[in-house]
This record gives C-alpha cells, sequence and structure tokens, in this order.
C-alpha cells in the first residue's frame, strides 16, 4: 500500500492505494473558493491553504482506509514534485519528506501528468495496453502513447495555451465565473454552435494544439457581432477546441494501433469532449477509458499509483529532492 | 524528553536536537534558501548523531516565523507532519522572540529590537526590554525599514538593533547616534529547543505571516475583471 500526497495547484489531496490499485481512500480538499474572485489561482494564496490543511487531509486519508494514523502499514509514500506551482509543490513535498522519515518509508516523487495517466489504471485495473491519452487540463493538452504502466511517449502537445487555460480566459471574456471549463460547457449545452464563424486552426499533419489563436478570434467575433448569443459564442467556441482535439487525437489512432483510447485531466470532465472520444473508440472498436469525475481533478489517488509502480520498479527518491516547477513528461 | 527544533524563517536553514540526557546539538545546514532540499537530510543526521530514533521524539518545536514565506511553509509542514506522524507534540515559537533570547543570551540588556527582514524595504520588528528577565514589549509588526531607524533616532532612547533585517539596512541602523546593533541574522535553534521545553503544546501550527497574500493586495487596485 502506497500514501499519495498531491500539492501542485489549488486541491490539497492524500490517498491510500493498495498493491492492486484499488482506492483504499482518497481525500480532496480545494482552495478554488479563494481564487475565484481572481479569475485563476493565485499561488501565495494556495500555498497557504496547502500549509494549514495538509495535516488533516493525509490523517483523514490515513483513518479512511482504516490505518493508524501514528504507524501507519503502509509500503512506501509519493509525492507530486513537480510539475506545478512551486510554493505549492513544497508544502506536500516537505510533508512527505517528514512522514517518511518519521516512520522509516521509502518516499517518491512523481512526475503530476504521469499521475493523470495512471488514472484509468485505477478504474480499470484489468486494461489492456498499449492506450493513446489525451491530457486535457488548465495546465496541459497533450496525446500521449502508453505502452505500459510508466512507459510514454508524448505525440504532441500544445504550443501555447492549455485547452482548459483556454476555457478560462474565453469565460473571463465572456463575464462568467472561474473556472471557465463548466460554466461553458454548461451554457454552449444551450447554444447553437456555429452561430459565430471561428477558424479552423493547426490543420498540419503534426499532433501539436494551438488555442491562443481561437480564444483571439472569439474575442473579435465577439467585438463585431455584439449581439450573439452568450450561448453561441460558448457553442461555438466549445465546438471548435472540442474539434481541434478529436481531430488531432483521430490522427495519432490511425497512425498507432492501440487496444484504448482514454481521456484524463480537468478538461475530461467537459461533455462534448467525452462524447467526442466514445464516438472514436467506436469508430476504431477500442475501449474508451473516460474517468470519472473525481478521477478527471487533480487528486492523490493517481499520485500513488504512479507511486506504487515506481517504487516497485525501486525507483525511491533521496530526502534531499527537490521540486521541479517545470518536470516535463518527456524526461521522466 | 527528546526534542526536536526546525528553524526556516530566514534564508539560513536551522535544525537541533536536545536529548533527554541533556545532549544537545544544533546546526545551521544552509544559507541560500535551500530549505527543502536539506532540512528533511539534516533532521536525520543529527537525529543519527544523537543515537535517536525519529521515534525518540517527544516534542517538535518550529519557529513560526515571521520571515520567508515559503522557508515558513517548508518548515511548519515538515514539523507538522513529523509531529502528526508519530503523535507528539508541537510547539510553535516566533523568529524574533528566538533573536531576542538570543541576544539576551550574549549579555544584550535595555531596549532591544528585534528585526527580520520582510524584503521591499521593510522589515518585521517587535520591541522587547532585556533586564534579569526578557519581556515584549511590542506585538510583531511589518513596518518600513527607513521608519524604524527615523523612530528610534528621534526617540533618543538608548537601543541595541538585531536580525537580519538590520544587516540588510547596516548603514540606516549603524547611524542611528543612540543605537547600536547586536550582529546575529539567524534566529538561534538552541533557544528554540529551550523555548520549546518551557511552553504548552499546541495542536496545530500556523506561519505568522503578518502581511496579506501579494495578489490580495494587489488585487484591491487592480480592475476586476468583468
Ligand atoms: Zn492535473
Amino acid at each position: 500500500m502506497v500514501l499519495g500526497i498531491e500539492t501542485s495547484c489549488d486541491e490539497t489531496a492524500a490517498a491510500v492505494v493498495d498493491a492492486d490499485f484499488h482506492v483504499i481512500s482518497s481525500i480532496v480538499e480545494s482552495s478554488i473558493d479563494q481564487h475565484r474572485a481572481f479569475g485563476g489561482v493565485v499561488p501565495e494564496l494556495a500555498g497557504r491553504a496547502h500549509v494549514t490543511t495538509i495535516g488533516p487531509v493525509v490523517n483523514r486519508a490515513l483513518v479512511e482506509a482504516g490505518l493508524d494514523p501514528h504507524d501507519p502499514e503502509i509500503d512506501g509514500i509519493a509525492v507530486t514534485s513537480g510539475p506545478g506551482l512551486i510554493g505549492s509543490l513544497l508544502v506536500g513535498l516537505s510533508a512527505a519528506k517528514a512522514y517518511a522519515l518519521a516512520w522509516g518509508l521509502p518516499f517518491v516523487g512523481v512526475n503530476h501528468l504521469e499521475g493523470h495517466l495512471f488514472a484509468p489504471l485505477l478504474e480499470q485495473p484489468g486494461l489492456e495496453w498499449p492506450l493513446l491519452t489525451l491530457l486535457v487540463s488548465g495546465g496541459h493538452s497533450m496525446i500521449v502513447l502508453q505502452s505500459g504502466p510508466g512507459q510514454h511517449e508524448v505525440l504532441g502537445e500544445t504550443i501555447d495555451d492549455a485547452a482548459g487555460e483556454a476555457y478560462d480566459k474565453v469565460a473571463r471574456w465572456l463575464g462568467l465565473g472561474y473556472p471557465g471549463g463548466p460554466e461553458i460547457d454548461l451554457l454552449a449545452q444551450q447554444g447553437t454552435a456555429g452561430s459565430l464563424k471561428l477558424p479552423v486552426s493547426m490543420t498540419g499533419p503534426d499532433l501539436d494544439f494551438s488555442f491562443s489563436g481561437l480564444k483571439t478570434a472569439v474575442v473579435r467575433a465577439t467585438q463585431r457581432h455584439g449581439d450573439v448569443a452568450l450561448a453561441d459564442v460558448a457553442a461555438s467556441f466549445q465546438r471548435a477546441v472540442c474539434e481541434q482535439l478529436l481531430r488531432k487525437l483521430r490522427s495519432a489512432m490511425e497512425a498507432h494501433d492501440v487496444k484504448g483510447v482514454a481521456l484524463a485531466g480537468g478538461v475530461a470532465a467537459n461533455s462534448a469532449l467525452r462524447a467526442g472520444v466514445e464516438q472514436l473508440a467506436r469508430d476504431f472498436a477500442v475501449v474508451a477509458h473516460l474517468p470519472t469525475l473525481e478521477m478527471c481533478t487533480d487528486n492523490a489517488a493517481m499520485i500513488a499509483a504512479a507511486g506504487l509502480y515506481r517504487l516497485g520498479a525501486g525507483a525511491a527518491s533521496s530526502l534531499g529532492l527537490s521540486a521541479d516547477p517545470n518536470w516535463q513528461l518527456s524526461e521522466v | 524528553m527528546n526534542l526536536l527544533a526546525i528553524e526556516t524563517a530566514t534564508p539560513a536553514c536551522g535544525v537541533g536536537v536536545r536529548t533527554s540526557g541533556g545532549v544537545e546539538l544544533t546546526r545551521v545546514v544552509d544559507e541560500n534558501r535551500r530549505h527543502t532540499e536539506v532540512l528533511t537530510l539534516a533532521m536525520a543526521e543529527l537525529l543519527g548523531e544523537c543515537g535517536l530514533r525519529p521515534r525518540d521524539i517527544g516534542r517538535v518545536v518550529v519557529d513560526r516565523g515571521p520571515g520567508l514565506f515559503t522557508g515558513l511553509r517548508v518548515g511548519i509542514a515538515t514539523a507538522s507532519a513529523f509531529a502528526q506522524a508519530l503523535g507528539c507534540g508541537l510547539v510553535g515559537v516566533t523568529s524574533l522572540e528566538l533573536l531576542a533570547h538570543g541576544a539576551h543570551g550574549a549579555g544584550v540588556r535595555g531596549t532591544l529590537v528585534a528585526g527580520v527582514d520582510g524584503r521591499r524595504g521593510e522589515v518585521f520588528v517587535q520591541t522587547f526590554a532585556l533586564a534579569e528577565a526578557l519581556v515584549a514589549t511590542s506585538r510583531p509588526a511589518v513596518a518600513v525599514a527607513r521608519d524604524v531607524v527615523i523612530q528610534w533616532a528621534t526617540n533618543g532612547d538608548p537601543v541595541t538593533f538585531t536580525g537580519d533585517g538590520v544587516e540588510r539596512y547596516a548603514q540606516d541602523f549603524g547611524a542611528v547616534p543612540n543605537g547600536h546593533v547586536f550582529v546575529q541574522t539567524v534566529p538561534p535553534v538552541h533557544e528554540a529547543l529551550a523555548l520549546g521545553l518551557r511552553r504548552a503544546v499546541e495542536t496545530s501550527i500556523t506561519p505568522l505571516y503578518l502581511r496579506e497574500a501579494d495578489a490580495v493586495a494587489n488585487f484591491t487596485t487592480r480592475e476586476r475583471p468583468r
């Protein structure tokens, strides 16, 4: 069993996962309410929240897993050591090291993105590899080919904004709340996609994304046609984002013979994207791995899962490990 | 009871262990803000040198600031997790009182102003009266360094300044005619061990920031997104 700790952004999370990748407990607290007014996560506020929340969250994860919080029978500790907000990462990393030292257990620093890639394994332990995963969140957008657990190759990624970031920026422009993803998704369901003419971007053969131009196009188009209903703008934007993501994912499916296609990251909660990936799976006759809502957003179970694999491979970290706010998945 | 002390309020990182047998080891392991990398390793080292296992620690003392925000979070997250993991007591002390006790222990008497560097021209300050005993005569506060200098120069009473906030503006503080500087940049860990032994344990420790989060301060002057 592994205790996972995640504090890379605004979620303070802890979880216990057993050797068969079963989630025994998973606690997530978020400081999102403190950030809403600013239209984005404020690093200093996130850091302050983590330092008061981390202890109680870890305690709850251990107690709910039926473990003695002062002497838990676990095999190790996994913690996100990057990428993320440095001031947030440091809190989880410091706590994880202290637990490891106190209990005399090995600990391992886990890449947050690799954590997301382990999420499907937690929900479908018997899943078949290889897998193509579309990882989309507020900080990242990429297509990853996974030949097995812990074996991944980034096939393409965003050259500017992340998909979730584009959602946040457009939502802010439209005067909607933060985070923008759920707000736009909800509004889009009442609108007509295509009411607003938006450019089709990134039509090349590569698997990279770009969302910055789309955001600018929304701003320009709404300035020109001030009378377009908000719901129609939302629907048009959502379709353009999903169209680009799914077109690239389809290209990747054509180029790689895989057993399944998976969605991961916060934007994986988007209804249009989920429907599109399901369709894609049907077209290629493969399994669709659509994470539950709890597995889309940042959590510590996925970190524990990645840590379980890394510790099993003998990759424990030194207590001198530092956080790496820019740790690339390709460097794992 | 065996005590462990952690001090990370300034660019330095201090760790100390005091055994129930009275053996005391303290160490400043780094002075370049590398708290995350060095702290837990230093704890392991010191415990080993004292012949103690982590479980032998009965109380953890931590400097809760004021000082470097990230340093405080690393120190407090580490101390709290360590104490929670073992189910042992946790005590918080402040960087300013550690400096004051450090000066007191070195024989400084009279009015003392402890100042920790707050960056951006500011210092975290507190005033103490040092006689046979040590008494705080003001609460920890944040102030513009120059204002503190002017205040004491105008006041004219004899005063001793100490702390890395004083060192940072050494020229200004050194120019106060009625003032004297007691050079001390790192809040002493051995004072944390001494205080930790006397204080009552707390259930949780939070950093003493003395300043709002940047975004909050900036946001009040910035236009709200529409
Ligand atoms: Zn994430």
